[in-house]
């Protein structure tokens, strides 16, 4: 009797304990694959971040020369005409970011131009509406002499005729406070001149290889600056591998 | 408690885990460059270099990855741990996400007047989470329903 008993009370408690161990082996468990969840989303968003951030800005550089074409009389130039040092840039008036790196390019004529040229290629590019417009008028100024004026004068109101129905509208009025002859600059901007002009910088653009804008060259080689002080680097550097060589 | 479907909970993590790259690479580009170049055939650049693709200096594709991110935990916490109030978070939030792209299209159609691919892989993305948002906010609805008429019976 007393034995029966003893053993119902083992069995109890050997049923209990073994419970009690499931119990744990489950709970271990879910602690496991908890940990292996939040692990795994850890690891997960973290490692695609770190692969996003090494694609995203840094679009493959050619450093090798590419075939430019030469600098002609047909080509706008400013700075030091006699520089052994040329800059190139590809650009579209209504590209925002040929809007934000304008400053910095004027800067850098403005305070190391004697140590480079500076020549100035339309690539407007389709998506822009008004970046034909835009390159029209640029051209026409520079018929009477005020090519970098106009330049400087469409770069610094990008906003103003960016979206606009009346760009052309608008770069009349830009025209007349450059004390242009607007009839002339009218008759400009629709000639097959400047169309013809504006349309040989974009195909030798495409030549070169440029599929962005702005897109830089210095000394036949793509440059990528993101700001001021990369630019300036870039133009020491060429210098002193000139001066070296 | 209505039991929550497990592909609709997995949905939810595939889609907003689209989302958070979509605009992961596009915060990251933002911090990354500074300036973005215009690409032949592409309207990003215009759309990302707009004075409306940050707000008070935030990039709003930032604001977009925390919310795809937030998204995205609160359907694993779920998955994890069954907790209501996890729900909470997949019913509203996706209908704050689609509104706010809602709104980023319709600056791109009629305000700027360029199309950017990755804010349409965004706005998909955030419809998709808020149809999946509903779903969930029916079910729960029904099944609230249910409870109340078995207490009446």
């Amino acid at each position: 009797m007393f034995e029966e008993d003893l053993t119902k009370k083992e069995k109890y408690q050997l049923k209990k304990d073994e419970k009690n161990r499931e119990f744990e082996q489950v709970k271990k468990q879910k602690t496991v694959k908890r940990f292996l969840l939040w692990g795994l989303v850890i690891v997960v968003i973290g490692g695609s971040i770190w692969g996003l951030s090494r694609i995203a800005g840094h679009s493959p550089q050619t450093q090798t020369a590419v075939l430019l074409d030469a600098i002609s009389t047909n080509d706008w130039v400013t700075g030091n005409q006699e520089a052994q040092t040329t800059l190139i840039e590809y650009s579209d008036f209504q590209c925002p970011a040929c809007g934000a790196y304008y400053p910095l390019v004027h800067k850098l004529i403005q305070e190391q131009g004697k140590n480079f040229k500076f020549v100035y290629r339309h690539f407007p590019l389709k998506q822009h509406s008004n970046a034909e417009p835009a390159a029209y008028a640029v051209e026409a100024a520079g018929k009477q002499g005020k090519f970098w004026e106009m330049e400087a004068m469409i770069f610094e109101h990008q906003n103003d005729w960016s979206a606009s129905n009346s760009a052309d509208e608008i770069f009349r009025g830009y025209a007349s406070a450059l004390g242009l002859n607007l009839e002339l600059f009218d008759a400009d901007r629709e000639s097959g001149e400047v169309k013809d002009k504006v349309k040989s910088d974009y195909q030798s653009g495409v030549r070169a290889g440029v599929n962005a804008t702005p897109t830089f060259f210095l000394n036949g080689k793509k440059i990528q600056p993101r700001n001021y002080e990369e630019f300036a680097d870039f133009i020491k550097q060429v210098q002193t591998d000139g001066s070296n060589s | 408690m209505v039991q929550i479907p497990k592909w609709l909970l997995i949905s939810f993590v595939l889609v907003s885990f689209t989302g958070f790259l979509d605009s992961s690479f596009l915060s990251l580009e933002h911090y990354n460059r500074g300036i973005l170049p215009c690409y032949i055939f592409s309207g990003c650049d215009e759309v990302t270099a707009s004075r409306y693709a940050t707000v008070a200096g935030v990039p709003i594709s930032l604001a977009g990855a925390t919310f795809y991110l937030s998204i995205l935990i609160a359907a694993i916490f779920y998955l994890d741990t069954k907790n209501a109030k996890a729900l909470k978070i997949l019913k509203f939030l996706p209908a704050v996400g689609f509104l706010a792209s809602l709104w980023l299209l319709f600056l791109q159609f009629f305000i700027i007047k360029a199309i950017c691919f990755y804010c349409i892989l965004s706005l998909v993305s955030s419809t998709m989470l808020f149809i999946l948002g509903l779903y969930l906010f029916v079910l729960l609805k029904k099944d609230r329903k249910r409870e109340w008429d078995g207490k009446i019976v």
